[in-house]
């Protein structure tokens, strides 16, 4: 294995090697260096994109890109306190949540944990939302998006209603909101006014990713 | 050729006198739309203080449930009967009322298994009953759970051998009630658990999963045992392997920890002389070669949503599985012209009923799939599902 930390944390993730990789982000705290920090967070979000080229190529499974998603989770939490004194800038503040009448949260979890290690801040609803808290949440947190997961397709409703809300409250212009779930496909976002729908979690992190460089 | 010759005759991939149908009613607003009565909405009844308190003791006894699921898949049989469907699956659980803090207190269920489900209403008042946790995180949680719920497992099994086999009578002379026994091995050993720590303990505690699938295993075989006294000739597996876009976890990985098991579960069925089908949502491509290694029957689902295509499906397998199912539940039969419909039901025998191992069915159910559609379904297979298949 490569002497190189950041070529070390990445291999250690691919290769599913918990033991190793919390022993590399141990080494990295130690020095407590920032820029260390923040390379070793960079490499922790190469190592995710290689996992989420796999997993739209075929190679990998969901299992996979959960367990991958939790270990680069543990890391970033040693790794964050770090980040924060010095200062690290976020590349926006990205609302989550499960639609009302719906708990599953699978995939909007899977989603949080991509898009946090791509640097987003999340702000995670949790499931059942109410419309009336995404508009809230949408109004305190300004996020640069909003993203709706939906299982159900008995609760699918809830999501054009929500869209609906921010346009009625004037938030709708100044965030961009995206959905996924088996409930929904590509033609209902468009039917919604949704701005993207993401098949899964790593195509929803590209996406909001190719926002923000907007 | 009467529904029970004409599934069986599918069954064994040789050509009935028209295509069989099977429905997967299920959902009470169906019923109710096609019986024309009314179901009880039990949620808003819990709202009442003396009538919810009534209804809670009512849900956490073993009674209700068996009522409760007789009465429920018999209005289902019942419609589709009416409908013309020549089978109708049967699904029986036993709950608990959920007695863990949450902030649902008295919506929520337990099953046997360690899963919570709250109920709730759909935004058209449906009753909703969904997953929504687990119970078992942990090794140790699992074992105590486990030991304490040991008499429930048996109690279980003697439910669900009762329920089917009072369907069978009550019915079996105008359609053929599928016996379906589910959640299976996988559902079972992850839900308890739930997906993301399930994951974990397979890389980071395999000895443990391996207990937890041995232990679902051998419920699970027992539980066939009991559907299969009851006189169902066909049973049907519930495993979601799948997600929308492929397999939930690594193929291999599932072979390695499922493979003897689903094969154990094919031998016994076989054993008693019955066919298995193995329902599985999601994309699902890479597992079909292994059904057929398994030693499964057939495959029912096909979700279109998530990309199956039947023709793919009879290309890969060719007449190895029998297949059922892949009408959309997404549009189709929830808000499809009379034309759409026609013309799905047209393309899926086109698709795989030739040489027979074809029963058309909806993908799968939810109480939006609307009795009117599914009664154009029938008449659209009716009118095109006769045998010898002409390319059209």
């Amino acid at each position: 294995m490569s002497d190189d930390p950041r070529e070390k944390l990445k291999s250690c993730l691919l290769n599913l090697d918990k033991n190793g990789l919390l022993q590399a982000v141990q080494a990295v705290v130690a020095e407590a260096n920032p820029e260390a920090a923040q390379d070793a967070v960079d490499a922790l979000a190469e190592g995710l994109q290689i996992v989420g080229r796999r997993f739209q190529e075929g190679e990998w499974f969901l299992g996979e890109l959960v367990y991958t998603g939790e270990l680069a989770k543990e890391a970033m939490g040693q790794l964050s306190p770090l980040l924060k004194s010095s200062g690290a800038e976020s590349k926006g503040t990205v609302v989550i949540g499960t639609v009302a009448g719906d708990l599953h949260d699978l995939g909007k979890n899977i989603f949080g944990n991509y898009a946090a290690s791509a640097g987003f801040e999340i702000v995670d609803l949790g499931v059942g939302v109410a419309v009336e808290d995404f508009a809230r949440a949408a109004r305190e947190h300004q996020p640069v998006a909003l993203g709706m997961s939906c299982l159900l397709t008995v609760c699918a409703g809830s999501v054009g209603k929500v869209i609906e809300e921010l346009s009625r409250q004037g938030l709708r212009e100044a965030l961009k909101v995206i959905i996924g779930g088996a409930a929904l496909t590509e033609e209902f976002a468009k039917d919604v006014g949704a701005d993207a729908f993401a098949p899964d979690a790593v195509t929803g992190t590209d996406i909001i990713r190719a926002w923000s460089c907007e | 050729m009467n529904f029970k010759e004409r599934m069986l005759t599918a069954m064994n991939h040789e050509e009935p006198d028209r295509v069989p149908v099977m429905g997967l009613i299920m959902d009470p607003a169906t019923v109710t739309q096609v019986l024309g009565k009314n179901a009880t909405n039990v949620v808003k009844l819990l709202d009442k203080p003396v009538v919810g308190r009534a209804v809670r003791k009512l849900l956490d006894s073993n009674r209700f449930w068996d009522r409760m699921y007789f009465k429920n898949f018999s209005g289902a049989l019942e419609s589709a009967t009416r409908l013309g469907f020549d089978a109708n699956w049967a699904i029986y659980a036993f709950m608990q009322v959920y007695k863990g803090e949450t902030k649902e207190e008295g919506t929520a269920l337990n099953d046997v298994f360690g899963r919570v489900w709250t109920m709730g209403t759909d935004d058209r008042g449906n009753l909703s009953v969904d997953y929504s946790q687990a119970l078992c995180p942990t090794e140790a949680g699992w074992d105590r759970w486990v030991e304490e719920k040991s008499a429930l497992f048996d109690q279980v099994i003697r439910n669900a051998t009762s329920f089917h086999q009072k369907l069978v009578d009550a019915h079996g002379d105008e359609i053929m009630p599928i016996g379906y026994a589910a959640p299976g091995i996988f559902e079972n050993s992850w839900q308890a658990i739930g997906f993301v720590d399930f994951t974990k303990l397979v890389y980071e505690n395999p000895q443990f999963i391996k207990r937890v699938v041995e232990f679902q295993t051998n419920f699970y075989l027992r539980y066939l045992e009991g559907v299969m006294q009851s006189g169902v000739e066909i049973v049907l597996g519930g495993d979601d392997l799948g997600q929308k876009t492929g397999p939930l976890m690594r193929p291999d990985l599932i072979e390695k920890l499922y493979g003897e098991s689903y094969r154990r579960v094919a031998d016994l069925v076989h054993s008693y002389g019955r066919k298995f089908v193995f329902h599985s949502c999601g994309k699902i491509y890479q597992f079909l070669d292994r059904f057929v290694d398994w030693g499964f029957d057939g495959i029912i689902t096909m979700e279109p949503t998530a990309d199956m295509d039947l023709k793919r499906v009879r290309e890969q397998v060719g007449h190895k599985l029998v297949l059922i199912g892949n009408l959309d539940v997404s549009h189709l039969l929830v808000k499809g012209t009379r034309g759409e419909v026609d013309a799905a039901v047209k393309k899926a025998i086109q698709d795989a009923a030739r040489g027979g191992g074809y029963i058309l069915s909806a993908a799968h159910s939810h109480p939006y799939v609307d009795a009117t559609r599914l009664r154009w379904m029938v008449e659209s297979a009716h009118e095109h599902g006769r045998y010898p298949i002409h390319s059209s």
